[in-house]
């Protein structure tokens, strides 16, 4: 007992020392300054993972708390001397328990609002794995991921289906090329190509697979660009009067009308048709309308294996078709379809469009490209996340893995069961609905800089009977309903002239005891340094000059 | 054909004779950059951002504007002189590593290739920034040039309608634009001859004058009357001035670089003042003129990073209540902490090449820590005003932000001395030296979060002004520390 007295005195005398506060404050300066460096090049997630949030840094500032606590303790009973002093410690105490009220109970989140239309979930940034999985019943169930800084493994495991492995908290995407074992010969390839002039440049990655993470059409600005068959080159570049070139999607085969002789013929009303013999069949197309054959009474005829395209939809718009290493154009100038070939590395194609050159990076057979996350810290450049803005998790299915990504959920389909997985954000449902009735931007005079958002909104509150009621949200004027208080934070556009507005949400227990430790702070330390009395007065040793 | 010449020609003269009159011209009201301004304040702006300079080849900043808002600038074009300072922006426009300038006739011709530049730049970096200000200077220009930044007024009852000059359909002549002027002054609520009173007066250029006349008369003088007076009148003149500022802008004088510069010199100079009526020593009359002259100095002489021009606020900033009680809070114990490093350095240099006993050292311990008092109050009174605010208009308390952040460490540090101070790790001389280095802490709270943190991982900003002053300082800073602090230690007590 007596030792335990002594031992207890020790570390009174320890963690209350002023050795050791400024030891713990200095301990603490550091690491805020490497956080705003973070922060500064990494961005404010990242910054509130890796330091302020972690578990450490709470571990830093609980011994601070400890130090505060104890040497106000050391220093009791109360001597009149020192009323500045327990007014400032206690000022601290009072807000370090605030904060943590906070931090245990706060709510902090966002409400979208679009024009007229009534919201009810507030959007909390906690990130959860949601898995969907239907058999003969539909199970699902919300997985919470760590709020971490770095790639962290996960160890949850859903219905013996799913097996959690690991959680990128940011990340960038890596293209990779993977081997397809996909029926279709003529679809299974796929390519990389930059295009460029001065202003711009911009990579493609195209597929024609339905499996792959890449699309078969693309724009940039005025331009197209569609990703063809290889097959359907050679018909693209030929001569024919009608425009029209005829595919079949079985045999691969591609020719015009003109050189099997099938007749174009004008409607009434002027609108070009062909027909042709297939198996004691004829098939109509009006190719102006519709790649596909039309039955007697117009509709489409979804089942036929041939295709009829009219190419002369495509040469009023700057239009690209690429087929691997090889791609066709129309030239307004000369009045001609043009098929060009990469044949060498680093060969540069001219297209007839704002001097945009060409080049052909990747080009692959039965392969498909793939996205993969890459662990990455996020690169902040003016307050927006330029990389590493993805969150990824990596799951087992079926012995298999896979990547759930924010920007692309998976979901997956054999026959017996559907599941689906996706990474969500938390929300809380408030029990009455906010309807945003009017957003309101002023500029500064003859500038286009905002000078002031204000929303209007009406609030429907279910729970009593009464009508909604109207209320003006805007900068430094919020709006408080039932414990919860709504900031305008900020806007975005819907339509011309049409936006939607985003109020931050805000629930704070612990406000009132933050206030009251702020003051007790303040006034503290105007007691401590300034009514408290000089014991000494000290005289310079001689007058200066 | 011919018609449309010789009526261009004519008219030519007819705008030639208008910008002859520049003197009046200068009073007019116009619609500038958001905000209503005298004339002469928005021609001067212009001019002043594309050339860093008040004037052109001898000709005013409201004779050039003029010219140029009237399409007669292609002459000027060849004298307005863009700076160029980066290396690889030099490489492009033509120049040669010595040449730092080019005339704006030269960079209208290069504006398409520095924007094509600027596309194919992916990285945020400084050269883009460059390119991106020097593209921004040319187009700011050929808008002039279509007359679209001297706006006239036109009032119709209580309502004021601003049209570019150029648009204006009837012929135009100097008296025509008096007769537009009278009606919107006389119509509409404005400040403009106050603005021009601000603005002709030079209040600030007068008040480094009246400064440097108080620090002579306080060094020579053995009685510190005549500088007291001086300090005083230096008071109130900035006072006037900042105030002028005030009723122009209709909002607390704390709203840019250039405003916290002149708040916080003269919140030192005033708390220096007032601190002397209790501890009676002039070193602190010294302190706060010569941080005043520095702050004046800087108001004048780095017009690259702080910008005179009063414009118009973010629309969070806009709460005159908590933007006058929070940041003056803050900016007013920058100025005391301001003081502490003043009176320190002046401390430390004193001892290395005067004398000073360790009696006269605990003295002057006792009079650095009074400033540094009323800086950690201020302060934390400071930092708590702001996460009121924070709370109130945005939600929260404190949330870590890189600003707010950077003023908990100031207070961090501080309170770490004073802590220090109390134990046997931190002694008489070490406390001054920590003071004098302690403000480091708090330029980069204040510049340092601006010019270096904002500017993001992919700038490595330090090629910017900003960057380069902070460097700057915070290399005297260490410099002055290491050749004083060894000198203090030799002297033993008398």
């Amino acid at each position: 007992m007596q030792s335990f007295i002594k031992m207890l005195k020790k570390v009174e005398r320890t963690f209350g020392s002023m050795k050791f506060a400024v030891t713990i404050i200095s301990i603490f300066t550091i690491f805020l300054i490497y956080g705003t460096f973070m922060e500064s090049y990494h961005g404010a997630d990242f910054a509130n993972r890796l330091v302020y949030k972690s578990w450490w840094f709470m571990g830093i500032q609980l011994l601070m708390f400890i130090s505060i606590v104890v040497a106000t303790y050391m220093r009791l009973p109360m001597k009149k001397r020192l009323y500045g002093f327990y007014t400032i410690h206690l000022g601290l105490i009072t807000l370090f328990i605030g904060s943590f009220v906070t931090y245990m109970n706060g709510v902090d989140g966002s409400l979208e609002l679009y024009p007229n239309t009534p919201s009810r979930k507030i959007g909390i940034d906690k990130d959860f794995l949601k898995i969907t999985y239907k058999t003969d019943k539909e199970y699902s169930q919300k997985y919470a991921l760590p709020y971490v800084s770095s790639p962290t493994s996960l160890e949850d495991n859903f219905r013996n289906v799913v097996k959690l492995k690991e959680f990128y908290p940011s990340a960038k995407l890596e293209t990779n090329w993977a081997p397809t074992n996909f029926k279709k010969d003529e679809i299974d390839h796929g390519s990389t190509y930059t295009i460029f002039n001065d202003n711009v440049s911009q990579d493609f990655t195209m597929s024609l697979n339905p499996v792959s993470d890449f699309k078969s059409s693309e724009k940039l600005g005025l331009l197209n660009l569609s990703y063809m068959p290889k097959t359907l080159y050679s018909c693209f570049i030929k001569e024919t009067t009608s425009g029209f070139l005829i595919w079949n999607t079985i045999t691969q085969e591609c020719f015009t009308p003109e050189e099997k002789n099938y007749p174009i013929i004008k409607t009434s009303k002027g609108n070009q048709f062909v027909a042709f013999k297939d198996n004691n069949e004829i098939l109509k197309f009006f190719p102006d309308f519709s790649p596909l054959p039309v039955n007697d009474d117009l509709t489409k005829k979804t089942d036929s294996q041939f295709r009829v395209f009219s190419r002369k939809l495509f040469e009023k718009k700057p239009n690209l078709f690429l087929f691997g290493n090889k791609i066709a154009f129309y030239k307004k100038r000369a009045k001609t379809w043009v098929g060009k070939e990469f044949k060498t590395e680093n060969q540069l194609i001219k297209l007839p469009w704002m001097g945009f050159k060409l080049r052909l990076t990747e080009n692959f057979d039965r392969m498909i490209p793939y996205q993969e996350p890459i662990y990455t810290r996020p690169i902040q450049d003016n307050g927006n996340i330029v990389q590493g803005g993805i969150k990824a998790v990596k799951v087992n299915i079926r012995d298999k893995d896979y990547w759930v990504r924010t920007d692309a959920p998976l979901a997956l389909n054999n026959g017996q069961s559907e599941i689906r997985l996706e990474l969500v954000k938390d929300d809380i449902q408030l029990p009455y609905q906010v309807t945003l009735r009017k957003f309101k931007m002023d500029v500064n005079p003859g500038t286009n800089d905002p000078a002031s958002y204000e929303s209007f909104v009406d609030l429907l509150d279910g729970r009593n009977n009464t009508p909604a009621t109207d209320h003006h949200v805007f900068m430094n004027n919020p709006l408080k309903y039932d414990d919860f208080t709504f900031y305008q934070a900020s806007y975005f556009q819907v339509g011309p002239e049409a936006y939607g507005s985003i109020f931050s949400v805000n629930f704070d227990p612990g406000r009132p005891i933050k206030y009251a430790g702020s003051l007790l702070l303040v006034l503290g330390s105007i007691w401590h340094y300034f009514i408290r009395r000089r014991k000494t007065k000290l005289k310079p040793s001689k007058v200066q000059a | 054909m011919r018609l449309a010449l010789l009526t261009f020609l004519l008219s030519l003269s007819v705008f030639a004779g208008i910008c002859d009159n520049y003197k009046d011209l200068g009073e007019l009201a116009t619609l500038n950059n958001g905000r209503v301004k005298p004339y002469m304040v928005a021609s001067t702006e212009f001019i002043k951002s594309l050339s860093g300079k008040t004037s052109i080849d001898g000709k005013s900043a409201s004779e050039a504007f003029c010219l140029i808002s009237l399409g007669d600038g292609a002459q000027l074009s060849d004298k307005i002189m863009v700076n160029v300072s980066h290396v690889e922006l030099k490489k492009l426009v033509g120049l040669s590593e010595k040449e730092n300038e080019i005339s704006m006739s030269k960079a209208k011709t290069f504006k398409e290739i520095t924007r094509a530049e600027i596309m194919s730049l992916k990285e945020n970096n400084s050269y883009k920034k460059s390119l991106n200000k020097f593209w921004y200077k040319i187009d700011q220009f050929e808008k002039a040039s279509l007359g679209e930044f001297w706006t006239i007024p036109s009032v119709q009852g209580k309502e004021v309608s601003w049209t570019a000059i150029t648009k204006i359909s009837t012929e135009l002549d100097i008296n025509l634009l008096k007769d537009y002027d009278q009606k919107f002054k006389a119509n509409i609520d404005n400040e403009i001859a106050l603005e021009l009173i601000y603005s002709k007066s030079q209040i600030f250029t007068w008040s480094m004058l009246i400064a440097i006349i108080g620090i002579f008369l306080t060094v020579l003088l053995k009685n510190a009357t005549a500088g007291l007076i001086t300090a005083w009148s230096l008071v109130i003149i900035e006072a006037v001035g900042m105030a002028m500022r005030v009723m122009i802008s209709g909002r607390a004088p704390i709203t840019n670089m250039y405003e916290t510069v002149l708040f916080s010199g003269f919140g030192a100079l005033f708390i220096g003042l007032i601190i002397y009526q209790f501890k009676k020593d002039k070193i602190f009359i010294l302190g706060g003129l010569g941080y005043n002259i520095l702050c004046l100095f800087m108001m004048k002489f780095a017009d690259g990073m702080l910008s005179e021009a009063i414009s118009p606020l973010v629309p969070v900033l806009r709460d005159n209540f908590w933007l006058s009680t929070h940041v003056t809070t803050i900016i007013l114990s920058y100025a005391a902490l301001a003081l502490s490093w003043m009176l320190a350095n002046i401390v430390l240099i004193r001892g290395r090449f005067g004398s000073l006993t360790s009696k006269d050292l605990k003295y002057y311990e006792d009079l650095i820590y009074a400033a540094i008092k009323v800086g950690i109050v201020l302060l934390a009174a400071g930092i708590i005003l702001g996460g009121i605010w924070a709370d109130y208009s945005w939600g929260r308390f404190w949330g870590w932000d890189p600003k707010e952040t950077w003023s908990l460490i100031v207070l961090l540090i501080y309170v770490a001395v004073l802590h220090g101070k109390s134990t046997s790790w931190i002694n008489t001389k070490g406390f001054i030296i920590f003071s004098a280095a302690g403000f480091m802490s708090v330029m980069m709270a204040w510049f340092g979060v601006n010019y270096i943190l904002a500017t993001g991982l992919h700038s490595y900003g330090f090629s910017e002004g900003g960057a380069i002053f902070l460097m700057t300082f915070f290399a005297t800073q260490i410099i002055i520390i290491l050749l004083t602090a060894t000198g203090l230690k030799t002297k033993k007590n008398a």
